[in-house]
C-alpha cells in the first residue's frame, strides 16, 4: 500500500514536470512589456510620511534665477547664492540685502563678517554690504568649487573638478591638499562622478568631507590625516544608493549629520557616529530628479533645504 | 604654454555659456573620471583543438570498456565504475557539454539549415554511441551517458510500475524527440538543452526552476529508476530503435535459461521480458482479422495524428521568436498599446521594415504546418507500432532483456545462477 502511494506520488511528480515543460514552452505569458533592465527606484521612494518627526514650515523664495548654495550664521541670518547674485535673508525669509556677483555662485559661507562665495573655479570674499574685498586666484585648472568651510584662520575648499580639498589661510595662501589617494595613510581618494562634493567643520574643529562615490563620510585633521570614516552603500533608507550620494550635508548643533541625496530625493539624519536616525523629508516632498539640495542648520536647529527645482529655501522643524 | 591656457579659457567660456543657456545643468560637470583603471577585457581562450580529440578518445574508450564489461565480463561493478568515471568526465569536467542527447538538435539543424556548420565532434558524439548500440546494445546508456549515471546514483528503492502507465509514459520520449526535431529544424529553439535537468548540477549553476526540475527528477528517481531515460530522453528513442537490431546484445544468462525466475524482478527499469507461457493457437481467420486491423490502424493513426499536428501549427509556431514578434507587432499596431514590449521597442529601433517580419513569420508558419503534419504522423506511427507489437507478440519461453528498453546495465546478470563463461551465439538470436 505504502509502495503504491510512493509510486503514485512519483508518477504525479513526473507528470507535473512534463506539464511544466509544456506550459513553459507553449503557454507561459509573453515577456513583460517593460524593460527588464530598467533602473527602477520607484519602490524605494515610497515611504510612510507619518513616521516623520519633522514638519515643513513656510518656505521662502530667494528671488534669483538659479539657486546653488545656502548657509546660516550664528545669528540665524540666511545666505543664499545662485546665478549672478547673493541674497541675505532674516530668519523668516525677509530680504535684508542682495548684491550681484559675476558668474554662477556654487557655494557660500559666512564667517568673521566675511561672505565667502564659490564662483565656479575660484572664490570671492565680500563684506556684509556686498562689496568685494578679494578675489582668490584659481587653485588648479578644471576646478569646480562646491563647498567652503572656515575654521578660525583656515579656509577649506572642496574642489569637485580635481577631487580634492584645499586648505588655505584666511589670507588666501594654500597650506595643504587633503584627500589625495595615499595607500600608506590609508586614504582611499575622493570618487566624485558628479559635481556634488561637500564638506563641513565638526564640533571638535576637525574636518568632515563627503566621499560620494564611496557613499561615505571621511573625517580628517586639519593637516589631512584620515581619522575615520563611516557610511555604507545600500538600497535601504539607512544607506546611500546610486552612483554617488549623499550630495550635500550639514551638521546639527549636537554634531549629528543631516544629509541630502539625489536619485532618491530625501533628507536624513545620522548620529555623530554615523548611525542612521531618522528621515526628515521623503522623496514625495521633492520634484523628481532634483539634485544638489544644499543644507544648512540654524542656531535653533531648523533644517534649511535649498530646493533648486522649486527655487525655494524650505524649512523643516522638529515637531 | 600660452596656447594651452588660451584654449582652456575658451573652453571654460563655452562651458559657462552652455551652462547658462541650459538651466537644467547646474554648472559644468567635472570630468567623469574616478582614477579607476579599467582592466583589460579578458576573454577565455578557445579550448585547445586537441582536447576535442581527447573527448572523442575518452568516449570511444569508455564505450569499449563498458561493452567489454557487459558482454565479456558480465560485471555490474565494472559498469558502475566506468559510469562513475563518465559522470566525472562528461558530467562535471565537461559540464554536460558536449552531450549525445542534445546533439540530436545540432544534427537536425545541420540537415535543415545548410548555413549551420555542425562541429565534427558534435557529429561524432551523435553517431558513435549509435554505432556501438548497433553492435552491442545500449552500452552508452549503461556506463557512458552522464545523465544515466547521475540517475543511477539515486536509484535506491526502485519500484515496479504498472505496465499500462509505463507504456503511456513511455510515449513521452517520442513526443519530446518529435518536438525537439521540429523546433531545431525550424531554427526555433534547442528545447532539449532548454529543459536539460542535469547541466545545472554539472555546472553548479542553474536557475531556480531548473534546480527544482532536477531535484524533483532525482527525488522521483529514488523510486522510479532513471525516470529521465525512460520517460523523457529523446536520444534514448534512437538508441531503443537501433538496439533492437543490435548484433550482440547482452543476455541475462550466460548459457541456457532454466526459468528459475530469480532474475524476474531484478531489472529496475522493467526491461526484462517475462516468458508468455501458453499461447493459444489462432485460427487463420483470427490472424487475418488482426492483420487487417493493423493495416487499417496505421493510416488511420498517421493521418489522424498528422491532421491533429497540423491544427497545432500556431501553438508550435508561437514558440518561434520571429512569429512571436510578428504577432506582438500585429496586436500592438491594431490595438495601439501604450506600453510596448522590450522586443517591439528593439525591433522598431532596428529600422527593419514591418513587412519583412510578417513575411518571415509567414514562411516559418508554413514550415510548422508541414512539421505539424510530420510530427503527428510520426506519433501515429509509433503508437501503431506499439499496438502492433502487443497484438503480434510471439511466443517466448525464456527470460530475456527487451532489446529496445534494456539499458545493458548488467544488474540482472548477478541474479542468474547458471554458470558459463561464454555466451552461445544462438542465445543472441533468441534475445
Ligand atoms: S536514455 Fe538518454 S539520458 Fe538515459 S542514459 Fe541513455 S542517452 Fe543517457
Ligand atoms: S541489463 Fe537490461 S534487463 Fe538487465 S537489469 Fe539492466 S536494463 Fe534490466
Amino acid at each position: 500500500m505504502k509502495s503504491k502511494i510512493i509510486i503514485i506520488a512519483a508518477i504525479v511528480m513526473l507528470i507535473a514536470i512534463m506539464g511544466y515543460m509544456a506550459w513553459d514552452l507553449f503557454l507561459s505569458a509573453p515577456p513583460e512589456a517593460k524593460n527588464p533592465w530598467e533602473y527602477k527606484v520607484g519602490d524605494l521612494k515610497r515611504v510612510d510620511s507619518s513616521i516623520l518627526n519633522y514638519i515643513e514650515m513656510k518656505p521662502f523664495k530667494p528671488e534669483m534665477e538659479e539657486v546653488h548654495g545656502v548657509d546660516v550664521d550664528s545669528s540665524g541670518t540666511i545666505y543664499v547664492v545662485g546665478k549672478n547674485r547673493v541674497g541675505i535673508f532674516g530668519r523668516d525669509g525677509n530680504l535684508k540685502n542682495s548684491f550681484p556677483i559675476s558668474g554662477i555662485g556654487t557655494c557660500i559661507t559666512m564667517r568673521n563678517q566675511l561672505i565667502y562665495v564659490g564662483i565656479l573655479d575660484h572664490i570671492e570674499l565680500f563684506n556684509m554690504s556686498g562689496d568685494r574685498i578679494k578675489r582668490w586666484k584659481r587653485t588648479a585648472p578644471g576646478s569646480v568649487i562646491t563647498s567652503i568651510a572656515v575654521n578660525g584662520n583656515d579656509v577649506f575648499l572642496a574642489d569637485a573638478g580635481n577631487k580634492m580639498v584645499y586648505r588655505y589661510t584666511a589670507a588666501g595662501k594654500l597650506l595643504n591638499r587633503i584627500g589625495q589617494k595615499d595607500t600608506v595613510q590609508n586614504i582611499p581618494g575622493f570618487v566624485i562622478p558628479s559635481p556634488y562634493f561637500d564638506l563641513a567643520i565638526g564640533k571638535d574643529r576637525t574636518l568632515w568631507v563627503v566621499n560620494p562615490g564611496r557613499h561615505s563620510f571621511e573625517h580628517y585633521t586639519m593637516e589631512g590625516h584620515l581619522l575615520n570614516s563611516w557610511g555604507s552603500a545600500s538600497n535601504s533608507t539607512a544607506g546611500f544608493c546610486g552612483c554617488c550620494n549623499p550630495t550635500n550635508f550639514a551638521l546639527l548643533n549636537d554634531g549629528s549629520f543631516v544629509t541630502s541625496e539625489k536619485g532618491i530625493e530625501r533628507i536624513k539624519i545620522y548620529s555623530n557616529e554615523g548611525v542612521y536616525r531618522e528621515l526628515v523629508a521623503t522623496p514625495e516632498m521633492f520634484a523628481e530628479g532634483v539634485k544638489g539640495l544644499d543644507l544648512a542648520v540654524d542656531p535653533q536647529g531648523r533644517i534649511l533645504v535649498l530646493d533648486p527645482a522649486k527655487n525655494q529655501v524650505r524649512v523643516f522643524v522638529r515637531k | 604654454m600660452f596656447r594651452k591656457s588660451r584654449e582652456f579659457w575658451l573652453l571654460l567660456l563655452l562651458m559657462l555659456l552652455a551652462g547658462s543657456s541650459f538651466a537644467i545643468q547646474r554648472f559644468p560637470r567635472p570630468e567623469f573620471e574616478t582614477g579607476y583603471q579599467q582592466p583589460e577585457t579578458m576573454l577565455p581562450g578557445p579550448r585547445a583543438e586537441i582536447m576535442a580529440v581527447v573527448d572523442l578518445a575518452v568516449l570511444i574508450l569508455a564505450l569499449s570498456a563498458v561493452s567489454w564489461m557487459v558482454l565479456k565480463k558480465r560485471s555490474r561493478k565494472g559498469v558502475f565504475w566506468v559510469s562513475m568515471f563518465s559522470l566525472v568526465y562528461f558530467g562535471f569536467y565537461r559540464e554536460g557539454c558536449i552531450c549525445a542527447v542534445g546533439s540530436v538538435q545540432n544534427v537536425t539543424l545541420a540537415l535543415f539549415d545548410p548555413t549551420y556548420p555542425i562541429p565534427l565532434t558534435v557529429l561524432a558524439f551523435f553517431i558513435i554511441p549509435l554505432i556501438f548500440t548497433l553492435f552491442f546494445g545500449r552500452t552508452f546508456c549503461a556506463g557512458v551517458c552522464p545523465f544515466g549515471a547521475m540517475q543511477d546514483l539515486v536509484a535506491f528503492r526502485p519500484k515496479t510500475i504498472n505496465s499500462k502507465v509505463d507504456a503511456a509514459l513511455g510515449m513521452m520520449p517520442y513526443l519530446y524527440l518529435g518536438l525537439a526535431v521540429l523546433f531545431a529544424a525550424t531554427g526555433t529553439d534547442f528545447i532539449i538543452c532548454r529543459y536539460d535537468p542535469f547541466v545545472g548540477i554539472f555546472r553548479i549553476n542553474a536557475g531556480f526552476s531548473m534546480l527544482l526540475f532536477a531535484a524533483i527528477l532525482l527525488l522521483t528517481g529514488i523510486f522510479i529508476a532513471r525516470p529521465y531515460c525512460r520517460y523523457l530522453c529523446p536520444y534514448g528513442v534512437l538508441l531503443n530503435w537501433i538496439s533492437r537490431f543490435s548484433y550482440r546484445h547482452m543476455t541475462i544468462t550466460p548459457a541456457e535459461c532454466i526459468n528459475c525466475r530469480l532474475c524476474e524482478n531484478s531489472c529496475p527499469y522493467g526491461a526484462i521480458k517475462i516468458p508468455n507461457s501458453v499461447k493459444y493457437a489462432e485460427t487463420r481467420r483470427q490472424r487475418v482479422r488482426k492483420l487487417m486491423f493493423i493495416t487499417l490502424l496505421f493510416p488511420f493513426l498517421m493521418v489522424g495524428g498528422g491532421w491533429a499536428g497540423s491544427r497545432l501549427q500556431e501553438t508550435f509556431a508561437g514558440v518561434n521568436r520571429t512569429v512571436k514578434l510578428a504577432k506582438e507587432l500585429l496586436v500592438s499596431d491594431q490595438n495601439g498599446q501604450d506600453v510596448e514590449s522590450f522586443e517591439i521597442k528593439a525591433f522598431r529601433s532596428s529600422g527593419k521594415p514591418l513587412t519583412e517580419v510578417y513575411q518571415e513569420a509567414r514562411i516559418i508558419l508554413h514550415r510548422f504546418l508541414i512539421g505539424g503534419w510530420i510530427l503527428g504522423a510520426f506519433l501515429g506511427l509509433t503508437t501503431g507500432l506499439m499496438v502492433a507489437g502487443k497484438l503480434l507478440e510471439n511466443h517466448q519461453s525464456d527470460y530475456v532483456p527487451d532489446k529496445g528498453a534494456c539499458l545493458s546495465c548488467a544488474r540482472c546478470t548477478d541474479y542468474c545462477p547458471v554458470m558459463g563463461n561464454t555466451m552461445p551465439t544462438e542465445l543472441n538470436h533468441k534475445a
